[in-house]
C-alpha cells in the first residue's frame, strides 16, 4: 500500500472519530428549543431566580427538620479540600459548613434565615451594653468535648479558642476586623497571651470589653467559627506548634458529628486534598441543639475538579451530594426542566462587580464613571454567570437577605434617583451625556491612556473580562486585557494600588457574618486601602463617606442600623464607584434519595439537616 | 557555466524523453525537468484535489473580510449577548449563525474563516524561518565538515532534545503577566508562537541538508568546479544548493502541516495568539468547557483544522512522489 493511501485512510479514520463525537454531543442537547424562558414567568412572589427555583429542594429550607429519616450514609463530592479544619483558623464559607456540624460556636444559622443568628452554644441572644462597649453572652449547661478531654465546656474554652485565634501561630484572617477592639487585644499577631478585656465571671458567662463602641460587629461575628471552643489543657501543646496542628491534627468537638478520630484524638480521618470522613460523635451531648443530625457517617471526597461530569454522577447515583462545586450554568437549564427536586439554590450573599481604579484618571471622574456604568451591557457579564437563573442585576451593594436590603429598596435600589444606573442592557445615549458632561462633545472618552484591564483566566471570569474589554472599547477606551490566574490576579494586581490596574473585572465580596458592615466597610471605606491585600479595590476615599461609615459601626439597635448601613450604602452607590452586575445565587445538586437541606450562610447542603429518603 | 541543474533531477536520463502521443508519427519530445515533475503531480488526483482545497483555503484566508460581509455573518470580533439563551449557552446553528456562535456569541463561521489566517500565517512564516535557518547551518556543516561540523551537529542534537511544549508552556507562564518578560521583550501572541516553532524545526531541515550536502561535495561537478578555481562561496550558492531544492520542496510541504498542529497545540494551552484573535486551537480549547451544551463549538474549527492539515500532509506526499518517482 502506497504511503499517501494509508495516509488518507489515518486522516479519514480520524474525520470519522471526530465526527462522531459531535454527533454524540448533539444526542445529549436535544432539549434546544426555548421551553418557558424566565422570563415569561414575570408573576409571582420573589425574583426570577426564585421563581425559577420554586418547587425544588430550596423549598425544603421552610420546614428544615420534617420527614427526615435517620440513618444511613451520604457522600460528598467536592472539587478541592477545606481550607483549615481548625475552627479559629477557616475563612471559607464551605469548610465553616462543615465546623457546623462537628463543633458548636456561640450562635449560628439556621437553614432559612439568614438574616439573624441563633443561639447555639450560647443560651440567648447577645447582651450588647448601650454604649456598645460591653457584650455579654451567657452558655448553655452541659455540652461536652469528645474523648479524650470528656468534659463540660466552660465559658473558658471559648475565650482560649477567641485568644488563639490573635496569635501568629493560628493566624485567623477576621479575628482584628471584628474583635479588634477589645481592651488588651495584640495589634499584631504573635505569641500567645490573655486578652483582659475577655472575661469569664463564672462557667456560663462570658463578657467581651471594648475600647470603642463596636459591639454590634463584634457581637455578629460571634456567629463565625471563631467562637467554638477548644480546651486550653488539650490544645496548647499543639498551638506551641507554627502553624499550630489543632484541628488538622488532633482536636476534641461538641457536634453531633466529629471526624473519625483515635482515642488520643488524632483526626485519623482527615487526608489533607483528598478525604474528611464524618462519623457520630459518641459524647456529643445534644442539650437543646436544633441540629437534628439525621445522618450516620459523611464522607466527604476531594478531587472532583470536573464539575459537570460530577453532577451527572451525583444524580445519577445514589446518597451523593454536591461539596462547593456548582453545576455549570449551562448544565442548570436542563436540570431545572429534568432535576427540579434535586436542585437547590440561595442568594450568595455578596455581589460581583467590575472595579474601576477611582483614585488616578479616567476613572476620578464621577462623570466618567457614569458614563461607562450607564454605557455598560451588565446583562451580558451576568450572562457568564448563568444569567437571571442564577441572581438579579446588582443595583446596589447589600445583597437580598441581608440586614439593610430593603432599607435599600430591595432589588429596585435607587435607580429613580441613580439614572446611571436604569438600564442593564446598557444605554450608549445615557453614556454619552455622561461623557459630554465629563468635557468629551463626541459623546466617547476621548483620553488616548491605554486603560489596564487584568483579570482571572478561568471561565466565566475569562469571557466577561473579554466582555469589559469590547464595551470599553465600544465606549471610546484604549485597553490592554491580561489575563492571569486568579491567584495572581489578587496578589500582584488588583489587592496592589501601587500595580496602578485601572480595570479589575474579576472581583466580588461576600458576607462574613449577616450584617451590612461585612459588606461595605472593607471594600470602600478610604481608611482601608492598604498595600497589599487591600480590599478596597475602587481605591474609594471620601472623607465624609468615611465618616459615615465610621459612625455606622457604632449603631446598636438592629433597625437603626440597619438603617445606618443602608444610608451608607445610597452614599456609596451615588460615588458610582464600580459596575457591580450580580448578586449571585449558588446553585447546589443531590441525588434522588436525598431530602437536601442547603444552608442560606453557608450555601452549601446542611449537613445537620440532610437526609436520605 | 555550471553543471548544477535547477530540480536536481539531471541524471535522470532515462527520463529525459517522454514518447508522446501514439500511432504512425511518433514523436520523441523532449521535456525539462519542471515539465516532468508537473505532469506527474498532475496524474496525482488525491493530491491535485488536496492542492486545489489549499488554494481555495489561501483565497478563504486572503478574502475572509469578503466572505464574511458577502455570507452576512457577523465580524469575528462582535460579541452578541443576544446570541446567547437566558442561561448563558451558546446557540446552535441558525440562520444568521451558520455554524453557531461561542460562548461570547462570536459567529462560529466568521472566526473559523479568520482562523485560517493565523493558521496559514503561523505555519507559512515559522516554516520559512525555520527552513533559512536549517539551510543555512546545514550547508555550513555538511560542506566544512571537521570541527564546524561537530559544533554545528551538537547544537542540532541538542535542539532537538528540547521538549517544546514545555517551552512554550513555560513561556505561556512565564510571559503571561502585564509587562510579558524580559522586561517586555516577549509577549504572549503570536510572535512568540512563530519564534517558538521555528526555533525547534530548523533542525530536521539542517540534518537533511548535511546529508545531502556531504554526498554532493564528492559528487564530480564539485570537483570540476573546484578545479576550475571557483570559491567556496560560488560552490555553496551555485553548485550545491540548487540541488537542494527537491528535498526542501518536499519536506517543507511536510513541516507545514505539522506546523499549524503545533500552533493549534500552542494556542490550545493558552500560549497562542492574544485574546480575541480568532485561531482554531484557541477555539477548540475554549469549546471543551461547552461541548456537551454547543458540540459546534468545537467542531467546526476542529473540521477545518483536519481538513487543512490532511491536504497539506497530502501535497507533501504528492510532491515526494512526483520530485523522486523512484521512491514509489
Amino acid at each position: 500500500m502506497s504511503r499517501s493511501l494509508l495516509k488518507t485512510l489515518l486522516a479519514l479514520a480520524a474525520l470519522v472519530a471526530l465526527l462522531g463525537l459531535g454527533a454524540c454531543g448533539g444526542d445529549d442537547d436535544e432539549p434546544a428549543g426555548d421551553s418557558g424562558t424566565p422570563a415569561q414567568t414575570e408573576e409571582g412572589g420573589g425574583n426570577i431566580t426564585e421563581q425559577l427555583f420554586a418547587g425544588s429542594a430550596a423549598d425544603n429550607r421552610a420546614n428544615p427538620a420534617e420527614g427526615g429519616k435517620k440513618g444511613g450514609k451520604l457522600t460528598v463530592l467536592s472539587a478541592g479540600d477545606v481550607d483549615y479544619m481548625d475552627p479559629q483558623k477557616t475563612y471559607y464559607t464551605y469548610a465553616i459548613g462543615i465546623i457546623n456540624a462537628i463543633h458548636r460556636g456561640l450562635y449560628a444559622y439556621l437553614p432559612g434565615d439568614t438574616t439573624k443568628a441563633v443561639p447555639d452554644l450560647a443560651e440567648g441572644d447577645p447582651d450588647i451594653s448601650d454604649d456598645g462597649k460591653t457584650v455579654t453572652v451567657k452558655l448553655k449547661q452541659g455540652v461536652k468535648f469528645s474523648a479524650p478531654v470528656s468534659r463540660d465546656v466552660t465559658s473558658k474554652d471559648v475565650k482560649y479558642g477567641i485568644e488563639r485565634a490573635f496569635t501568629a501561630n493560628v493566624a485567623n484572617g477576621y479575628a482584628r476586623v471584628y474583635l479588634g477592639d477589645l481592651v488588651g487585644a495584640s495589634a499584631e499577631p504573635g505569641e500567645y497571651e490573655e486578652i483582659p478585656g475577655i472575661e469569664t465571671p463564672d462557667d456560663q458567662t462570658i463578657v467581651f470589653k471594648l475600647k470603642k463602641g463596636t459591639g454590634a460587629a463584634l457581637a455578629g461575628a460571634l456567629a463565625m467559627p471563631i467562637s467554638v471552643p477548644v480546651p486550653k489543657e488539650y490544645a496548647q501543646k499543639y498551638d506551641k506548634e507554627n502553624p499550630s496542628t489543632y484541628g488538622e491534627g488532633h482536636a476534641v468537638y461538641t457536634g453531633p458529628y466529629m471526624v473519625e478520630s483515635d482515642a488520643e484524638g488524632k483526626a485519623v480521618g482527615y487526608v489533607p486534598g483528598k478525604r474528611i470522613h464524618l462519623v457520630r460523635n459518641p459524647d456529643y451531648a445534644p442539650v437543646d441543639d436544633f441540629r437534628p443530625a439525621f445522618l450516620d457517617e459523611i464522607d466527604i471526597q476531594a478531587g472532583n475538579e470536573d464539575t459537570s461530569v460530577a453532577t451527572r454522577r451525583i444524580l445519577s447515583g445514589e446518597s451523593m451530594i454536591s461539596g462547593e462545586i456548582e453545576p455549570p450554568a449551562s448544565q442548570l437549564k436542563r436540570l431545572l426542566e429534568s432535576n427540579k427536586k434535586e436542585l437547590s439554590a440561595v442568594p450568595g450573599g455578596g455581589w460581583r462587580m467590575i472595579s474601576v481604579d477611582t483614585s488616578r484618571p479616567p476613572f476620578d471622574d464621577i462623570d466618567v464613571r457614569k458614563a461607562v456604568i450607564a454605557g455598560f451591557d451588565r446583562a451580558a457579564a451576568r450572562q457568564q454567570r448563568g444569567g437571571e437563573a442564577l441572581g438579579p442585576i446588582a443595583q446596589h451593594l447589600i445583597p437580598p437577605g441581608m440586614a439593610g436590603f430593603e432599607e435599600s429598596n430591595s432589588e429596585k435600589g435607587w435607580v429613580d434617583e441613580m439614572d446611571w444606573l436604569a438600564s442593564e442592557e446598557g444605554d450608549r445615549t445615557k453614556s454619552a451625556e455622561y461623557f459630554k458632561k465629563a468635557g468629551m462633545s463626541s459623546g466617547k472618552y476621548e483620553g488616548s491612556e491605554e486603560l489596564l484591564i487584568v483579570g482571572d483566566n478561568a471561565e466565566p471570569d475569562k469571557s466577561i473580562s473579554q466582555i469589559t474589554e469590547q464595551q470599553l472599547n465600544e465606549m471610546g477606551f484604549k485597553t490592554t486585557l491580561r489575563l492571569v490566574t486568579r491567584d495572581t490576579m489578587f496578589t500582584k494586581f488588583c489587592n496592589v494600588p501601587k500595580s496602578e490596574v485601572n480595570v479589575c473585572p474579576s472581583v466580588g465580596w461576600a458576607q462574613d457574618f449577616a450584617d451590612p458592615q461585612t459588606m461595605l466597610d472593607p471594600t470602600f471605606n478610604g481608611n482601608n486601602i492598604i498595600e497589599t491585600q487591600n480590599s478596597n479595590w475602587p481605591e474609594l476615599d471620601v472623607p465624609a463617606l468615611n465618616d459615615k461609615i465610621e459612625k455606622a459601626k457604632l449603631v446598636i439597635e438592629p433597625a437603626e442600623r440597619a438603617k445606618a448601613w443602608a444610608d451608607v450604602n445610597h452614599d456609596i452607590m451615588a460615588q458610582a464607584p464600580s459596575i457591580p452586575y450580580m448578586w449571585d445565587y449558588q446553585a447546589v445538586v443531590a441525588s434522588p434519595n436525598v431530602r437536601g437541606v442547603q444552608n442560606g450562610y453557608s450555601t452549601t447542603w446542611d449537613l445537620n439537616f440532610t437526609s436520605l429518603r | 557555466m555550471s553543471t548544477g541543474d535547477p530540480v536536481g533531477l539531471v541524471r535522470e536520463a532515462d527520463e529525459q524523453a517522454v514518447v508522446v502521443g501514439e500511432g504512425a508519427e511518433r514523436q520523441i519530445t523532449a521535456r525539462s525537468p519542471m515539465q516532468l515533475f508537473w505532469r506527474r503531480l498532475r496524474r496525482d488526483k488525491v493530491a491535485m484535489v488536496a492542492l486545489g482545497f489549499i488554494v481555495l483555503l489561501i483565497a478563504m484566508a486572503v478574502l475572509a473580510p469578503v466572505i464574511v460581509s458577502i455570507t452576512g455573518t457577523p465580524d469575528p470580533r462582535t460579541q452578541s449577548s443576544e446570541a446567547l439563551d437566558v442561561f448563558g449557552t451558546p446557540t446552535g446553528p441558525s440562520s444568521a449563525h451558520p455554524f453557531g456562535v461561542d460562548r461570547l456569541g462570536r459567529d462560529v463561521f466568521s472566526r473559523t474563516v479568520y482562523g485560517a489566517r493565523v493558521s496559514l500565517e503561523v505555519a507559512l512564516i515559522a516554516t520559512g524561518i525555520a527552513v533559512m535557518i536549517g539551510v543555512a547551518i546545514g550547508l555550513v556543516a555538511g560542506f566544512y565538515r571537521g570541527w564546524i561540523d561537530t559544533v554545528l551537529s551538537r547544537l542540532t542534537d541538542v535542539v532537538l532534545a528540547f521538549p517544546i511544549l514545555l517551552l512554550g508552556l513555560g513561556l505561556a507562564a512565564a510571559c503571561s503577566g502585564a509587562n510579558g518578560c524580559f522586561s517586555g521583550l516577549i509577549q504572549p501572541g503570536l510572535p512568540v508562537v512563530i519564534m517558538v516553532i521555528a526555533i525547534i524545526n530548523w533542525t530536521y531541515i539542517a540534518r537533511i541538508v548535511r546529508g545531502q550536502v556531504l554526498s554532493l561535495r564528492e559528487k564530480e561537478f564539485v570537483e570540476a568546479a573546484r578545479s576550475l578555481g571557483a570559491s567556496d562561496r560560488r560552490i555553496i550558492v551555485r553548485e550545491v544548493l540548487p540541488n537542494l531544492f527537491a528535498p526542501l520542496i518536499v519536506y517543507s510541504s511536510l513541516l507545514i502541516p505539522a506546523n499549524i498542529l503545533l500552533e493549534a497545540a500552542l494556542s490550545f494551552l493558552g500560549v497562542g495568539v492574544a485574546g480575541g484573535t480568532p485561531s482554531w486551537g484557541a477555539m477548540i480549547n475554549e469549546a471543551t468547557s461547552l461541548f456537551p451544551d454547543a458540540w459546534w463549538f468545537m467542531l467546526f474549527p476542529g473540521l477545518a483544522l483536519l481538513l487543512t492539515v490532511l491536504a497539506f500532509n497530502l501535497v507533501g506526499d504528492g510532491l515526494q512522489d512526483a520530485l523522486d518517482p523512484r521512491r514509489r
